[in-house]
Order: structure tokens, then sequence, then C-alpha cells
């Protein structure tokens, strides 16, 4: 126990025990790991020994992302463990055993409580006396890939070591429910194995059955499809008690490893895959003699934030990058061994970054699509990107089939594809004609200010929304201008950029804008000035203090930085702060 | 049971509850897996803010206390937000361990005299009650605020959860044509919510606050007065005429005959499609929202199989109200699975969450989800679902699959 002076202190000391982030985006734990591994095979049922809060939300968000499976509880409450759990999961476990049809195998999860209360789960097991039980206890701590690996090497319990081996016959290891587009990459990876006379004997675990799991020591080899994730430990296992080597050297992203994946694999079957290959690399250079004018006429840049598919995260870029030729302006990554080998092709990665670091990223380098979950894409729209493509969970509301892989010769494809159609039919949508656009508003001319103000709003401007914004800006400056019957002025520059700017941008768009108001009386507040907020008085001298024409913009700006802030009232120092940020301050 | 149809855990009810309140803030005490669930599933139902702020409690802790870290993080937090009350949302799993919340909350207070903390143990404490997680979180607010002088006349309208902060309006505008003063309970923000303690009277519109206003009495010294919840038509009405009385309010009275007399043909047209047409539905632990909607299908001639997800008092009234009134069926004993309960009892159509749905959309039978039939308050919505009803159960479309399954799927769909 900690004296009073000692705890005085660490009570304090807010970097030491926990950083604690306060826009966390949390991650998927161990528990999810092993439940979604287990859910994974068809015909099982899988018991969450837990209480029901933690069911209900296991079973809601797995079922929201795959199709239908089987998931039954102990719902268990504060009584139930206080006394001991067991006979509550004795009776669960006897009833599930007894459903119809009976169930060709019982998984049961601990969840974190039975962690804790250490229930006997597998003397429960033992009493029942069914030998299709396989029991799973998740670390509380541990990661997504940590438990998903523990599930997959009890697993390895119910194998049969005996039955016999099949030639040309491979097993999968990694793809379990809710690994983004499982579904869809091993339906492709299987068929291009099928196009050489390669059969997949198991899926470990997703949309298998519990008997393909029993034969899975069937295989000659075992691939690991997922090597950045997990499964190698269960393969190395594996090739220990049953002698089925394995390969996890590459990840089938991207055209060139997924050749090199299935020579690979050719090659030890000592199987001709020539001319197969020839099929696809014909098919597929058609599609890349068409799509390469697009990076390089548009010098395409993306965003990965792909921190839960530590995979994804190397195939895509690497994909992306020598492939495709796009720039990589940020990739998030979950571990440090994914993040080393990102290196190769990007040199901004970051490791496990909390929300507001990819945010700031995506406004520094303004990428031409970002690609990450559901948290990205809700950043994105917010900051007014418009390409993005879902390559990572969570993904809500986000339907996932086998029709879109991002592996194999025709997740290549497909990567191309709705990368291509984001980038090239918004850019086509954002920066052309209107529908009902005069077709000429005449040369209007410019003031030299405004023309230099228009300048420099352009140049801070994130480099894919330039585009759009600034014709927008300018078309809306045009039709003051036609209105007002004079040039385009520094006041209808001021005008635009606060009516037709991102919020976000306003701060930085402030200092070029008022840069050009030196030496002006303070004025009276606009007449049209809407305050949200509460604002102390000496926060509205300041602002008094501003160009009218600016003032808006300032009001706009400063609530929006106090309600992210969380601050409840506008004072002077709110104000202050705000400017410091946007580069307006004394410092 | 072999599993659990809620909609969430209660801390999640809290979590969302909560987060829907500005100038509130909760603070999720509990492991990894509970902070991520519960920020996923929170995002579906409030205005999703990405803060979510939690403890994560790792394994040292629940060996050596996690006390100091929840003190840091409560520091941290009104460091950065400002906020004007954190709520300690504690998990099972501190209480499993036997934190010390209390005395957390004492040492933060003391050093941060101008924060107000509170904490709810949620969790397991609410076996099966998702919408418990809602009322306790409105009972730790409610334990904070101050009573204050009360308005002659005035009424307070106490419901669940941030979704019932629109949808008072759906009944509440015949009360303020009546003249009456009403204070809603919950509101967008802090502020507006602490003027629940001015209401002499608050009337409960669902059976979700039971506790809440429980609370309210014994703080504000409030007279309570549970009508019924005012959905379906002749809920609504018996709603209003029972605050009129109460408040002897002729004008309310009128207003409501005004409003029976416009609605009518309506009405008998709806009654008379569920004549011709009848339907048996079946309504399964909605989150409290089962009580409203079967009002509703009960009130146009549809049979109804209630299986309620809570107990309390207001609850108990409610489910009286019902058999009495429609003959409601009250389905209360354990049973495995949804899928098993209709096999007993075969409603044409079933209310349900996601599981629910998922298991009996297999066999191709009509589901409805809850979440969507929120705020089932008032004549408008209740007209709207009665006339839409039979097209909305899409007959035939299950009928074209349950045709194609049988033509080309095989033996395993026979």
């Amino acid at each position: 126990m900690l004296n009073s002076d000692n705890k005085s202190k660490k009570a304090r000391d807010l970097s030491g025990a926990r950083e604690l982030k306060m826009k966390e985006i949390h991650k998927p734990s161990a528990f999810e790991g092993a439940l979604w591994t287990a859910l994974g095979m068809k015909d099982a049922r899988v018991i969450y020994h837990a209480p029901p809060g933690c069911y209900i939300s296991q079973h809601m968000d797995a079922l929201m992302h795959e199709y239908p499976f089987e998931l039954y509880t102990t719902s268990l409450s504060y009584a139930n463990v206080m006394q001991g759990a067991e006979s509550q999961l004795e009776e669960v476990l006897r009833k599930t055993l007894a459903r119809k049809p009976k169930p060709k195998l019982v998984v049961i999860v601990t969840s974190p409580v039975v962690e804790i209360t250490g229930d006997d789960v597998e003397g429960v097991v033992e009493k029942v006396g069914d030998k299709n039980c396989v029991v799973i206890r998740p670390p509380i701590g541990g990661s997504l890939h940590e438990g998903r690996e523990k599930a997959l090497i009890n697993l390895i319990s119910i194998m049969d070591p005996a039955v016999k081996k099949l030639d040309k016959t491979v097993n999968f290891i990694g793809p379990t429910l809710d690994t983004f587009n499982w579904r869809a990459d091993v339906f492709e990876l299987k068929r291009m194995l099928a196009a050489i006379g390669i059969k997949v004997n198991a899926v470990l675990t997703g949309g298998s059955r519990v008997a393909d799991i029993i034969n899975t020591p069937r295989a000659s080899l075992n691939l690991c499809i997922y090597p950045y994730d997990c499964g190698i430990e269960t393969a190395k296992i594996m090739q220990t008690e049953f002698g089925i080597p394995y390969l996890a050297g590459h990840v089938p992203i991207g055209f060139k490893e997924s050749a090199a994946w299935l020579v690979e694999i050719a090659d030890f079957f000592k199987v001709d895959a020539r001319e197969y290959l020839k099929e696809e690399t014909e098919m597929i250079f058609e599609l890349i003699q068409s799509f390469m004018v697009l990076p390089i006429t548009f010098e395409c840049s993306a965003a990965l934030s792909l921190d839960n598919n530590d995979t994804y995260a190397v195939g895509i870029s690497q994909f992306l990058k020598k492939e495709l030729g796009m720039e990589l302006s940020m990739v998030a990554v979950g571990s440090a061994a994914a993040g080393e080998k990102v290196k190769e092709v990007c040199s901004n990665v970051l490791v496990e970054p909390t929300i507001d670091e990819k945010k700031e990223q995506f406004i520094e380098k303004g990428p031409m699509m970002i690609m990450g979950n559901f948290y990205d894409l809700k950043i994105a729209k917010e900051l007014g990107f418009n390409n993005f493509l879902f390559a990572d969970i969570p993904t809500l509301g986000y339907i996932a089939t086998e029709a879109s892989p991002f592996m194999g010769f025709q997740g290549a494809r497909n990567l191309i594809q709705q990368t291509g159609n984001q980038i090239y039919i918004n850019f086509l949508i954002e920066t052309k004609g209107g529908m009902d656009e005069a077709i000429s508003l005449g040369e209007i001319p410019w003031d030299l200010d405004a023309r230099e103000a228009f300048v420099k709003v352009a140049s801070m401007i994130p480099h894919f929304i330039k585009a759009t914004a600034m014709r927008k800006l300018q078309k809306k400056a045009e039709e003051i201008a036609v209105k007002n019957g004079t040039g385009i002025t520094m006041d209808i520059i001021r005008t635009v950029t606060e009516q037709y700017t991102p919020t976000r941008f306003k701060s930085k768009f402030l200092s070029v804008l008022q840069g050009g108001q030196d030496g002006e009386q303070p004025g009276e507040f606009s007449t049209e000035l809407t305050f949200t907020m509460e604002w102390d008085a000496p926060a509205r001298e300041l602002m008094e203090k501003i160009p009218q024409e600016v003032q808006a913009m300032a009001v706009a700006g400063t609530e929006e930085f106090a309600r992210e802030k969380g601050y409840k009232k506008i004072t002077a120092g709110v104000v202050n702060e705000f400017k410091e940020e946007a580069g307006m301050g004394n410092k | 049971m072999l599993k659990s149809y809620e909609h969430c855990c209660s801390s999640m009810q809290a979590l969302a509850t909560l987060g829907k309140v500005e100038g509130i803030i909760p603070l999720l005490h509990g492991p990894q897996p509970c902070a991520y669930q519960l920020q996923i599933g929170t995002m579906t139902c409030r205005p999703s803010r990405l803060l979510t702020a939690g403890t994560l409690i790792k394994k040292s802790e629940v060996v050596f206390g996690g006390e100091e870290n929840l003190k840091n993080q409560l520091i941290n937090m009104y460091r950065q937000y400002k906020p004007k009350i954190i709520v300690i949302i504690n998990t099972c799993l501190p209480q499993l361990i036997g934190e010390d919340i209390k005395g957390v909350i004492t040492e933060v207070e003391l050093e941060l005299p101008d924060l107000k903390v509170t904490y709810i143990d949620s969790g397991f404490n609410f076996p099966k009650c998702m919408p418990l997680g809602n009322d306790v979180a409105w009972v730790s607010i409610v334990r904070l605020l101050e009573k204050q002088e009360k308005v002659k006349g005035s009424i307070g309208l106490v419901g669940r959860s941030g979704q019932d902060a629109g949808a008072f309006t759906s009944f509440d505008t015949f009360l303020k044509r009546a003249g009456i003063t009403v204070f809603p309970f919950p509101a967008p923000h802090l502020s507006e919510m602490e003027k629940i303690a001015r209401a002499e009277i608050i009337f409960p519109v669902h059976v979700v606050p039971y506790l809440t206003c429980k609370e309210m009495s014994e703080r504000f010294g409030s007279r309570v007065e549970y009508i019924e919840i005012p959905a379906g038509v002749q809920g609504t009405s018996n709603f209003l005429r029972g605050v009129a009385d109460i408040l002897k309010n002729q004008k309310l009275h009128d207003l409501v005959d005004q409003q029976e007399q416009e609605m009518r043909p309506r009405i008998e047209a709806i009654k008379e499609r569920f004549a011709k047409k009848p339907v048996k539905v079946m309504f399964a632990f909605g989150p409290a929202s089962e009580f409203g909607l079967s009002k509703i299908m009960a009130d146009f001639g549809a049979e109804v199989i209630m299986i309620p997800s809570m107990k309390n008092k207001f609850a108990q009234q409610e489910k009286e109200l019902q058999k009495k009134r429609y003959n409601v069926t009250i389905i209360e004993e354990d049973f495995d699975t949804l899928e098993d309960l209709y096999d007993q009892y075969r409603p044409d159509a079933v209310f349900c969450e996601t599981q629910g749905r998922v298991e009996l959309t297999t066999r191709l039978i009509p589901t409805f989800c809850n979440m969507t039939y929120l705020t089932a308050y008032g004549y408008d919505f209740a007209l709207d679902m009665g006339e839409k009803f039979h097209e909305s159960m899409k007959l035939d479309v299950l009928s074209s699959w349950r045709e194609v399954v049988q033509r080309y799927g095989g033996d395993q769909y026979a």
C-alpha cells in the first residue's frame, strides 16, 4: 500500500500509470478474437460464459457484420458469480448438448468476469462428460490476434492426427468471423488454387464445418494468409504434431504478390501454374493500361488507417505504391512488425495512433483517398474528404459478401476498380460544370489583394479537395461580383471563404484575410453575428477588435474550437488559446 | 434461456443515455472488451460522439486495485473537458473486485471542488434488463440536482433515454395548447433537465423511469402520477384525459374530444382492415418499447403476445392494464430460444431485436426491429403504424424467397 505522500504525488502525475487518450478508439480484444474464431465453425455451438451484457454486445456486434450463427450464454448475474457459476454453466452446457440437431462441437469461451473468479470450467466439461467440448480462456488485456491465436491453438485438440493425407490440398489458417472481407478473400484464393488443381481442405475457421476442422491434418500444406496478424503459432504447432509444413512469406494482395503466393504454392506441389498466370496477367494488364492514366495524371495519394488488420496494411500499401504508383501519405498499423514492413513504401507510419493523431495527418497530408474503418469514415466526412473505402473493422452498416475481395487477382482488380471509381468519379463530379450553371459569367476583373489572398487560401487547402474548393470559391466570388457590378474584391473573397469552406480550415484562412486588414479600426459587431454559446464580456471585446468582415468567421471558429475542447463558456482565455492554435497568437 | 434477446448491456444503455446530454461526461470503468463493444454499440444509438472515455482495466489492476488509475482519469477528464458532471459507469469487473468507487470520488472532489462526480453500478447488477441502465443513469443525475421552487400548475414529463427528448411533441402540444407549463425530462442539455425540479406533478410517460421518479419524489418533493404510456389511440387519449382530470383542465378534455372526432374515419378504416385480415403479433424484449407498441396493435384488433423486458411497479401497472383492456397474453416464463417460443405460439409477425430477427428470418418469418420503433408516442405514430402494418410484413417478398429455396435449394431447405 502506498503511503499518503507517494499516493498524493502519483495522483497528480498523469503521465504515469495510464495515458488516457480522451478520444481513444477502443480496439477489439482477445475475447472478440476467441469468439470470432469459434463462431466461424457453422455447425459448432458456442457458449459465452458471461454476464448477459457481455453476451449481448458480442452477439449483436458480430451479427451486424456476419451471416447467421448460434451463440448461447450462461447469462451470469452478480449472485451467480458470487456463489460460483459452475452450476449455471453445467445447466447451459447440458441444454446445448440436448438441442436438435445435436451440435457437432461445443466451444465454451470465458468472459473477463469468469477469468477473475477462476471458475472450474474444465471441471464442468469433465462432469458433463461430452468429448466434443473445447474451452477457450482468453487473457484479460490480450489483443485481438492473441485471442484468435489462442482459439486456433485450442482447436488443434479436436484434430484427428490419423486421417489419411490428401495430395494437392492446403489449409487456410487465419480467416475468422469479423476479419474484414474474409469471406470474399477466401472465395478468391480458393478460386485461384482451384485453377491450378489445388483444393482447400479446411479454413481455420471461417465458414468451416466441425468435420473440416477434425480433418485438417489431411492437407499437405498450411497457408497463413494473415501472417502479420495470427496463425503462425498455430501452423508451427501443427507442423510439429502433424508434420504439415506451412507458408507465410507472401501476402496475396496486389497482382505481383498474389502471383508470387501462387507460384510458391505451385512449386511446393510441383504444379505448372504458368498457363493460368498468363491468362490472369493478360486480363489484369488490360485494366492496368487503362487505370495507369489515373495515378499518373492526378498524382493519386492515399492514407491507410488499418490498425486492426496489419496484413492488409502491409499488402495494400505495397500494392498501391509499387503497382499503382500511388503516394502513401500515411499508414496506420497495429504492430511495430507491420510498421517496419510498411516503411519500405511509406515514410509516415503510425503505430496504434489515436483518432486525433490520424485526424491531424488527414488534414496535413490531404490524401485523395482514405481507407479505414467506421471511425475513419466519420472523421473523413467531417473533414470534407469524400473518397473513402472501407478496409478494416469496425464497419457499422457495411455489407460484406463474397463479391469484393481485396486478396488475389480478383482482389487486385477490385481494389483498382473501387479506388479508381472513388477518385475519378468524385473528381469529375466535384470539379466539372454544374447542371444548371450559366455558360459563362464573362471575364471578371480581380483586385490585386483579392487575387493574392485567394492564392494564399488555395495553398492552405489540402491537395485533393483544393480543386473542388477553389473552383467553388471562384464561382461564388464571380457571382457576387456580377451581382454587385464590381470586380472581385477582398471583401468578396472574405465573404465566400467564410461561407463556402470547411469550418475546419477557417482558422488558417483567418490569418490571410486578417493580414489584408492591417491598420483598420475596430468595427461594430455585424448585425448578422450569431453567438450560439455563452461569451463573457472580455471575450466579446476581443471579437470587437477584429475587422467586421471576419467577425462571423472568428466567432464560428472560436465556438467550434471551444466545443472541441469541451469549454462551455467562451472567455478571453479561450479566444487567445484559439488564436494560438490558428497561428495568430503572440508566442 | 440459452440466449439473451435484449438490444444491449445495461452499461451500454447508461453510456448512450448519459452521452446524449450536454454537460455530462460518462466514464466507462471496465476492461477493454467492455470499452470496445460499448463504444461500437453506442455509436449506433446516440448522437455519435467519438469520445468514450474508458479506464481499460488490466489484469494488474484486478490484482492490485485500479482506484489510482480511475482517479487519474477523472482528473484528466476534468482538465480537458471541464464537464459539470462526470458519471462513472462501474461495470461488472470492478464491482466484482470490490473497488472503492465512493472513496475515489471523495478524493477527487476534495481536489476539484467544482466538479461533481457520481457513479452507477450497471452490468450484471441488472441482468436481463437493459432499460434499467437508462433508469439508473437518470437517477445518478437527479441525485446531483438541486431542489427548486415549484411553478404552480406545472407538470413534468419523464421519459426514457435520448430519443424521448424529441418525442414528447407528439402529445405534449395538447398539454401546451391547454395552457399547462411542461418541464420535459430528458432534454438535450443538463440546464434544461434541471428544471424538472420545478414541476409540481410528475407524469412518467413510460414504464422505464420508475427509480428516477422515485428519486425525484424523494429529492424534490414532487407528486408522481403514473397513468399509462401515451401510445396508441386509446392510450394517448387516456393519458391526456388523466392529466386533465388531475389538473381539472377542461380545455385539455375539449382538445382530446376534437382530436378523436377528426381521427375517427381513419381509425375505423384501420380496424376494418385488421378485422378482414386478422394478425397475431408477438413483442419480444423490446427496450421496453414492447409496452407501447403492443397497445397500438391491440387497439386496432390484433391478437397480442408480449414478453416484457421490465418488472418494476410501472411495468406491473401497464401489464395489468393491457391484460384487462386488450386481453394481451403476457409471457414471463423462461424459454430457451425465441424460435422455440415462435413454434409454441405461431404468431404472424414478431417484433424483436437483431438476435431474434436473424433466428426467425432464417425461417422466412416476418419480423420487425424493435429499435426502429422507439418513439411510439401519440396519435400520429399509432395511425401510421396501423395503416401500414399489413404491407410492412412483406409477405410477398418472403413467399418469393420461400419458393426459391424450396425449388432450387435442395433437401436442406425442405
